[in-house]
């Protein structure tokens, strides 16, 4: 194969590509908002006594769990304007989409860290007099939410990464961005190296962060 | 029976049926009168009901049938299939558990200090202050600032209690508070117990240690089958028991610790 490499191609096209990760950060911190604070509203609706509550939100839950995030994503850019007649910009149908599939994620990882909770702090809370709610407030919620933080991020990532997908709806990401430069340049391998590179750059970090924090975890429970 | 007044009574319990599901059948009857001052110790067969009746006492558990007085007054009864539970009166009681339980992500001090500050309204200095006055009281003023993680078992246990004893408890219940910890730290959690029993710390405790038993005990129950099959002191219970279930239970007891 005499192909050859020409970083140069790429490297004088920067511009486009910072702006589309700009884009990509941008759908990644969006939809983190939504998934870890609606994340958590959920969790509490699929835990809850009352199956009205629970039973609509672990349906929630399986749909995005249980269909491919490119489905997803290209059924709601499709469907929903026709469907609802809504018509939203391509970054915030995006974010909408990714953080909905973030949220039926967070929501089992914060439902698992709160059933985590070990049963006889709660009984201990019973015994030193605390209401249910001081209970929950002092005793579940904190636990719960340092466990969900490694699993938090992970997704968090998983979303980052996962975003990529808005590209084939058009949204002018980092993804989309990459392909656009490749074929204006006929330079694929370079570009798509240096795009996997600008992901691998977000999320290693992150990837080491969650892992300390699992160690560290791991040696308080001792 | 002996007619004792009703307020000479610290726990009344009358009749009390208690299980698990529509199957299970832990609690079948059972009647006990702890007096104050008394330090009533529990023992018996592995799966015998002895962490449910203490479960029940502590107002952890609902109950099928019977009822519960603490200080003379209504504290639990069954009624229909609905149990009501006093929880003002369950304030006054305290307990330690068999298995660790202190919050991990608190120190050992805001362990001690959050019911107090929660339930009781104690300000934070104040909480503070009886807090490292207890710890010392244990020998644990230098953990004040750790997190349990950082604690041996037998520290945890230690600081355990102490929190129950924040609340100032009329009555203390211990459920095998030594049974998870290395055989060299149960000593030290002993120790603290019996320094409680010599202030006159009312309490029922389950214990397989019969030696502690017998250090502790103002009364020995022993329980099987659900019910109360022998009930006295210490020398009678476990050094010549009148019963026959309690003999072959002692007699094995005493043989598997050689
Ligand atoms: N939460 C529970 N659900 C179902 N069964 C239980 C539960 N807790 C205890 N049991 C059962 O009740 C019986 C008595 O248990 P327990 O009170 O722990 O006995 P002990 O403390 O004397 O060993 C056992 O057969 C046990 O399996
Ligand atoms: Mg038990």
């Amino acid at each position: 194969m005499d192909y050859t490499l020409d970083l140069g191609a790429v490297t004088r096209n920067l511009g486009p590509l910072f702006d589309g990760l700009a884009v990509t950060l941008q759908l990644t911190v969006a939809a983190n908002i939504i998934g870890i604070t609606a994340g958590f509203g959920l969790a509490l609706l699929v835990l809850s006594r009352f199956a009205l509550l629970r039973l609509p939100a672990m349906l929630f839950v399986e749909f995005f769990r249980c269909t491919p995030a490119i489905v997803q994503i290209v059924w709601f850019f499709y469907c929903v304007p026709m469907l609802f007649n809504v018509f939203l910009d391509p970054i915030t149908m995006g974010v909408l989409a990714l953080g909905l599939n973030l949220t039926a994620f967070n929501a089992e990882a914060y439902r698992a860290s709160i059933q985590a909770v070990p049963r006889e702090h709660l009984d201990a809370g019973i015994a030193l007099g605390l209401t249910p709610a001081q209970r929950v407030l002092n005793i579940v919620l904190p636990q719960a939410m340092r466990a969900s933080v490694p699993v938090l991020l992970t997704n968090g990532i998983g979303t980052f990464q996962q975003s990529a997908l808005v590209a084939i709806v058009g949204v002018a990401d980092l993804m989309y961005q990459g392909k656009t430069l490749a074929t204006q340049t006929y330079r694929p391998i370079e570009t798509f190296t240096i795009i996997a590179l600008f992901y691998l750059a977000v999320s290693f970090p992150v990837s080491q962060l969650v892992g300390w924090l699992e160690r560290r975890r791991g040696l308080a429970a001792r | 029976m002996t007619a004792i007044p009703q307020d000479a009574a610290l726990v009344r319990i009358t009749d009390l049926h208690k299980g698990y599901g529509a199957h299970i059948k832990v609690l079948r009857g059972l009647n006990i009168e702890m007096k104050p001052g008394e330090r009533v110790v529990v023992i018996g067969p592995s799966g015998g009901g002895k962490s449910t009746l203490l479960r029940v006492v502590m107002g952890l558990e609902e109950i099928q049938q019977g009822s519960v007085t603490f200080a003379g007054k209504p504290y639990i009864s069954a009624e229909g299939s609905k149990t009501r539970i006093d929880t003002e009166q369950r304030k006054k009681i305290g307990m330690v558990f068999q298995h660790y339980t202190l919050f991990p992500h608190l120190t050992v001090l805001q362990n001690l200090t959050l019911a107090p500050r929660k339930v009781h309204g104690v300000s934070r200095s104040a909480a503070e202050d009886r807090g490292r006055a207890i710890l010392a009281r244990f020998g644990l003023d230098a953990k004040a600032d750790a997190y349990p993680s950082q604690l041996s078992g037998g520290q945890k246990q230690r600081v355990a209690i102490a929190r129950a004893l924040m609340l100032d408890p009329q009555l203390m219940l211990f459920d095998e508070v030594t049974s998870a910890l290395d055989p060299e730290l149960v000593a030290e959690v002993e120790a603290v117990i019996l320094q409680l029993a010599s202030q006159g710390m009312p309490m029922m405790m389950v214990t397989h240690d019969m030696w502690f038993a017998r250090n502790v005990a103002s009364r020995v129950i022993f329980c099987a089958g659900g019910v109360v099959v022998e009930d006295g002191p210490p020398e009678q219970v476990l050094g010549n028991p009148k019963e026959e279930r309690t003999r072959e239970f002692i007699d094995r007891v005493f043989h598997i610790k050689g």
